[in-house]
C-alpha cells in the first residue's frame, strides 16, 4: 500500500491461498514460519526494517539486533482494531518516509467505503445484518465478531453485523452452525477458501438446510480476505462483499 | 503384577452385587439426562419437546421452528451418540483390563486413540478422496497399525502386562509426535482436525449413530461371548493354560476387538480418551467383583460418565463465549480425578513396573569408561563446530571458517548451548529416575515432571497474556513444581514408591493433553504457536539464556553426582537402604526433587515431549556403564550428543523453515526406544 516490496516474508506458500491481495512478487524470499521465522536467514536478508506483531514478542531482542523493528499489535485485549490498524499504518509511513502515501491509502480507502456503500445503498441492500464466516468443517465456523478487524468493512457499508457477542483476542468466536438457527433475516457470507467437498456436505445436512439463512437463499461467497490483517483487509473485504451481495445469494457455498 | 489384582483372587470372587453400584449408576444418568433435558424442557414445554421427533426429515418447506430441528437433528443424536459411545468404550475398556490384568489399562494406553488420529490427518493431507471413501477404514487401519505395532513388540513377552502398558505409551507418544509435526506444517488447513482430535460429539443429523451403532452392536456382542473364556483370565494366566485355554489367541482376539471398537468410535467424533479406563475403574471402586459386573456395570457408568462429560463440555461452551469446548477434553477433567482416586487406594507392592519384564534383566557387557567419554567427547566437539560452521543459507550451503564465527554465533552458539544443557539435564534426571524406580523404562516425560511445566504454559496462553521469556521460564518452572508437590502428597502414604509416581505422571499427562486440545480447539495463532513449543523448538534462546541454563545445569549435575551413592544403595530395597544408614525417604524426596528441577530447566528449551531422558540412561547402559555414577555421566554426554544433533538437524533441514529439535528428538528417540525394546525381548 505504501509502494514498498519487502525484502522477505514469513509463510510466503500461505500468501496467496488466506491473503492473496496486495500482490507479492514471486522473487521475495521466503523466512519461514510466521510463528517461528528463521533468524539467521532474516540477517542474511540485511533489511533496513523489520515489521512483526506482538505474537513475536519474545524474539523482539534477537529482532532488534538484526535491524530497527517496529511491532505492530493491532490486535490487543479490549482494542479497536481497525483504528490501531490505521494509526500503525500511518506510523509505518512516517518510519519509511512515506507519510504522504500512507494517508493516501487510507483516503483510498475511506473513498472505497463510501462508494461501495452508496452502491449498496441504491441496490437497497443495506438492511439486513450480515454474518462473515469461514468454514471450518460442515458444521463448525469462525466467525467475524464485532471486536474483529472485518467489523471495520461491514461498519464502512453501513452493514450490521449479525454476530454481536465480542469474539477472542482476534475477533472471532468457533461455533457450531447451531448459533444461527435463531438468526432469522440475516445473510451469510462465507469467506474462501472453504475445503473440497463442503458443499456436498452441507446439501446432505438437514441442519445445514433447515438453517433460516439457507431456506430463505441468503447465502454468499467471496474470495479469501485475511481476516487478521491491517487495513487492506478492510478495504479487499469492502469490495468483494459489495460484488458478492449485489451479485445476489444462493443457498450453498461453492 | 498389581497387588488389586492379586488380591482379588487370593481371596474367592463375592458374587454379591453391593448396592452403590446401580445406585450410583442411577444417580450418574438421572443426573446427566435431567441437565441435559431440562433446558429444553424450561424453553418449550414436553409436548413441544416430543413434537421434535416426529420432524419430517425430507420436507423441509412447512419450516418448523428451528428449536425443533435442533432437537431432533443435533441434541438427540448427540446424545444417542454420547450414550452409545460411552457404553461401547467402558464395555472395551473393561475387557481390556481383564485381559492385560491390569486395572490401568486403555484403548489410549495401546496407542488406538493416537493411531486412528495420525491415519486421519496423514489421510487429510495426501489422501483426501480416500477419506471421503471411508473414514472408518482410515482410522481401522491407523488403530490397528498402533495396536499391531504394540503387539509386535511385546509378542515375544508374552504380552507381559506392564510391557504392553508401556510399549503403548511409547507408541502413543511416538504418533503424537508425528501428529504434531503434521500439525505444524499445515495448522491452517487442518482447523477441522483440531475439533476433531479433541473429541467433538457435535452431530448433524442421525447418520453418524446410524453407522455406529450396528458396529458398536456387533463388536459388543462379540466380547460379551468372550466373557466365558475371559473368566479362566481371572485365575491368572499360568491356571488358564492349564485349563486348556489358549491364552495368547484369546488375549488377541480380544485385543482386536477392542482396536476395532475404538477405531469405530474415533472416527466418528475423534479422540474421547480416558473414558474406556475410567468407567472400570470406577466400576471396580464402587465394587463390582465378578467379571460379568465388571463388564455391565463398566459399560453402563461409562454411557453415564460421556454423558455427563458431554453435558459439560456444552456448559464450557457456554461460559466461554461460545468458544468450543470438545467433549473429548471435558472427558479428561473427570477421568483425571478418577485415575488419581484409583491410584490412592490401590495397595503399595514393592514389585516396580519392568521389573519382571525382559528389558529390566537385559544387562549388556561393561565397558571401560574413558574410551566412551573420549569418544563421546570428541563426536560433541565435531557436531558443535558443523552446527556452527556448516549451514544452508538463503543462497545454499555455506562453510563458515571459526575466525568468522562470531557473524554466525548470535543465531547459532545459544540454541547449541542451551540444546546441549537441555540434553545433559534430561540425561541425568531421567537416569536418576529409572534408578530410583528401577525402571529402565521410566523417564521424566512418563514422570509427568515435563508435563507439568507444559500445563502451566497451556494455561498462561489461555489467559491470553503477552508472554515474555521470563515469565515463561517462572510459569513453567512452577508448574512442573506442582506436579512434583502432587505427586509427593499423592505416594507420602507410600513412601515415595516408584510405581505410584509413574502411573500418577501418566494420568496428569493426559491432563495435560486434554488442556492443549482445549487451547488448540479455540484455533488461532495461539495454537501454532503452543504447537511450536510443545514441540521443543530452541530457536529464541538467548544468549544469556543458554549461559544461565548451562551453568545451572552444571551445579545440579554436580549434586546429581553428589548423590549418587543414594542411586546405588535406594534399589536395594528399603530395609537395606535403612541398615546402610541412608535416611530413605528424606534421601528419594532429594532425588526427585533434584530429577524435577533438572526436567523443568530442560522443558523450557526443549519442550515436554523429547525421548532424551528415557533414551540418554538407556543408551548408557547399553554402552556399558552400570555403577550409578558412570551412568551418570555417560547419561549427560549421550544426552549432550542427541539434542545437539537434534537442534542442528532441526535448523537446516528444511531451511528456512525450522523444525522443533524436541520434536526431531522424540521422533528419533522413540523409533529407538521401539527397536531396542523388541530387541531386548528376543534376548
Amino acid at each position: 500500500m505504501l509502494g514498498v516490496v519487502p525484502v522477505g516474508i514469513a509463510d510466503k506458500s500461505g500468501y496467496p491461498v488466506w491473503v492473496q491481495e496486495p500482490e507479492l512478487p514471486d522473487y521475495v524470499p521466503n523466512v519461514g514460519m510466521r510463528s517461528a521465522p528463521s533468524l539467521e536467514a532474516i540477517a542474511e536478508l540485511q533489511p533496513d526494517l523489520i515489521v512483526t506483531s506482538g505474537q513475536l514478542a519474545p524474539a523482539w531482542e534477537q529482532l532488534r539486533d538484526i535491524a530497527p523493528t517496529y511491532v505492530i499489535s493491532v490486535y490487543d485485549q479490549g482494542a479497536q482494531p481497525f483504528a490501531r490498524a490505521r494509526d500503525m499504518l500511518l506510523a509505518l509511513g512516517g518510519i519509511l518516509d512515506r507519510q504522504e502515501q500512507a494517508r493516501q491509502a487510507l483516503a483510498d480507502l475511506d473513498q472505497e467505503l463510501a462508494e461501495n456503500r452508496a452502491r449498496l445503498e441504491a441496490a437497497g441492500l443495506t438492511g439486513k445484518p450480515v454474518a462473515l464466516v469461514n468454514f471450518m468443517d460442515a458444521r463448525h465456523v469462525r466467525v467475524n465478531a464485532p471486536n474483529g478487524q472485518l467489523q471495520a468493512a461491514l461498519e464502512g457499508l453501513g452493514l450490521d453485523n449479525a454476530w454481536t457477542e465480542p469474539g477472542n483476542f482476534w475477533g472471532f468466536s468457533m461455533v457450531g452452525l447451531e448459533a444461527f438457527g435463531d438468526l432469522a433475516g440475516i445473510r451469510l457470507v462465507a469467506i474462501s477458501p472453504v475445503a473440497p467437498g463442503l458443499a456436498a456436505q452441507l446439501e446432505q445436512s438437514p441442519f445445514w438446510r433447515y438453517l433460516p439463512v439457507v431456506s430463505s437463499g441468503e447465502i454468499y461467497q467471496v474470495e479469501p480476505v485475511w481476516a487478521y490483517g491491517g487495513v487492506h483487509s478492510v478495504k479487499r473485504m469492502a469490495r468483494l462483499l459489495t460484488e458478492a451481495l449485489l451479485a445476489g445469494g444462493q443457498s450453498n457455498v461453492r | 503384577m498389581f497387588a488389586e489384582v492379586s488380591s482379588a483372587h487370593a481371596t474367592a470372587p463375592r458374587s454379591g452385587l453391593p448396592l452403590r453400584l446401580p445406585l450410583a449408576a442411577a444417580m450418574l444418568w438421572a443426573v446427566a439426562c435431567a441437565i441435559t433435558v431440562m433446558p429444553w424442557l424450561d424453553q418449550m414445554g414436553l409436548s413441544a419437546f416430543l413434537q421434535a421427533f416426529a420432524l419430517d426429515t425430507v420436507d423441509t418447506s412447512d419450516n418448523p421452528g428451528y428449536d425443533q430441528v435442533m432437537i431432533y437433528y443435533s441434541w438427540a443424536p448427540r446424545f444417542a451418540m454420547a450414550i452409545l459411545i460411552g457404553l461401547g468404550l467402558g464395555l472395551a475398556g473393561a475387557v481390556l483390563q481383564q485381559v492385560l490384568g491390569n486395572p490401568l489399562a486403555s484403548p489410549t494406553t495401546l496407542g488406538v486413540e493416537s493411531g486412528a488420529q495420525l491415519s486421519i490427518a496423514v489421510t487429510t493431507l495426501y489422501a483426501p478422496a480416500l477419506l471421503a471413501l471411508s473414514p472408518d477404514f482410515v482410522a481401522v487401519a491407523g488403530g490397528l497399525l498402533a495396536a499391531g505395532l504394540v503387539v509386535a513388540l511385546t509378542w515375544k513377552l508374552g504380552f507381559s502386562p506392564v510391557t504392553v502398558i508401556l510399549a503403548g505409551l511409547v507408541i502413543s507418544f511416538f504418533l503424537g509426535a508425528l501428529n504434531t509435526a503434521f500439525l505444524l506444517f499445515h495448522g491452517e488447513y487442518l482447523g477441522n482436525l483440531f475439533i476433531w482430535g479433541a473429541g467433538s460429539l457435535v452431530q448433524n443429523d442421525w447418520s453418524q449413530f446410524m453407522e455406529l451403532w450396528p458396529r458398536v452392536l456387533v463388536v459388543g456382542i462379540a466380547l460379551v461371548l468372550l466373557m466365558k473364556p475371559l473368566q479362566l483370565l481371572q485365575l491368572g494366566a499360568g491356571s488358564a493354560r492349564s485349563l486348556g485355554a489358549n491364552v495368547g489367541a484369546l488375549r488377541l482376539l480380544a485385543l482386536l476387538l477392542v482396536v476395532l471398537m475404538t477405531a469405530f468410535v474415533v472416527s466418528r467424533v475423534g479422540v474421547v480418551a480416558f473414558i474406556g479406563l475410567a468407567a472400570p475403574v470406577l466400576a471396580r471402586l464402587l465394587g463390582a467383583r465378578t467379571l460379568a459386573q465388571k463388564l455391565v456395570w463398566s459399560a453402563l457408568l461409562g454411557g453415564g460418565l460421556l454423558l455427563l462429560a458431554d453435558v459439560l463440555a456444552q456448559w464450557a461452551t457456554g461460559w466461554t463465549d461460545g468458544k468450543l469446548v470438545p467433549t473429548g477434553t471435558a472427558t479428561a477433567l473427570i477421568g483425571g480425578p478418577v485415575i488419581l482416586l484409583a491410584l490412592r487406594t490401590m495397595k503399595n507392592d514393592r514389585h516396580m513396573p519392568g521389573e519382571n519384564s525382559g528389558p529390566a534383566r537385559f544387562i549388556p557387557k561393561r565397558y571401560p569408561l574413558k574410551p566412551i567419554l573420549v569418544v563421546g567427547g570428541a563426536l560433541l566437539v565435531a557436531v558443535a563446530v558443523l552446527s556452527l560452521g556448516w549451514a544452508p543459507g538463503l543462497e545454499g550451503w555455506r562453510w563458515t571458517a571459526p575466525a568468522n564465527w562470531q557473524d554466525v554465533m548470535p543465531w547459532r552458539g545459544p540454541r547449541l548451548l542451551a540444546a546441549m544443557a537441555a540434553g545433559v539435564a534430561l540425561g541425568l534426571a531421567g537416569t536418576i529416575i529409572q534408578r530410583l524406580t528401577g525402571n529402565v523404562m521410566a523417564s521424566p516425560e512418563i514422570l509427568g515432571i515435563s508435563s507439568g511445566a507444559a500445563l502451566a504454559m497451556v494455561a498462561l496462553t489461555l489467559l491470553g497474556a503477552d508472554q515474555s521469556r521470563s515469565i515463561q521460564l517462572l510459569t513453567g518452572g512452577a508448574g512442573g513444581a506442582a506436579v512434583l508437590l502432587l505427586l509427593l502428597a499423592l505416594s507420602r502414604r507410600h513412601q515415595f514408591s516408584g510405581h505410584q509416581l509413574l502411573l500418577g505422571g501418566v494420568a496428569i499427562y493426559v491432563f495435560m493433553d486434554a488442556g492443549l486440545r482445549l487451547v488448540l480447539a479455540g484455533g488461532g495463532t495461539d495454537a501454532v504457536r503452543l504447537l511450536n513449543w510443545m514441540a521443543g523448538s530452541t530457536w529464541l534462546v538467548t544468549g544469556p539464556e543458554a549461559i544461565s541454563l548451562a551453568a545451572i545445569t552444571l551445579v545440579l549435575a554436580v549434586v546429581a553426582l553428589m548423590g549418587s551413592r543414594a542411586l546405588v544403595i535406594l534399589p536395594l530395597g528399603s530395609s537395606s537402604a535403612r541398615s546402610l544408614g541412608l535416611p530413605v525417604s528424606k534421601a528419594r524426596l532429594l532425588l526427585l526433587l533434584l530429577a524435577a528441577f533438572l526436567t523443568a530447566a530442560a522443558t523450557m528449551v526443549i519442550g515436554p515431549l523429547s525421548f532424551v531422558g528415557l533414551m540418554a540412561p538407556h543408551l548408557a547402559r547399553v554402552l556399558g556403564q552400570q555403577s550409578a555414577i558412570r551412568q551418570l555421566l555417560v547419561a549427560a554426554l549421550v544426552g549432550a550428543l542427541l539434542l545437539a544433533g537434534a537442534d542442528y538437524l532441526a535448523r537446516v533441514v528444511m531451511f528456512p523453515y525450522q523444525l522443533p529439535a524436541g520434536l526431531l528428538a522424540a521422533l528419533v528417540g522413540g523409533g529407538y526406544f521401539l527397536w531396542g525394546m523388541s530387541r531386548h525381548g528376543r534376548a
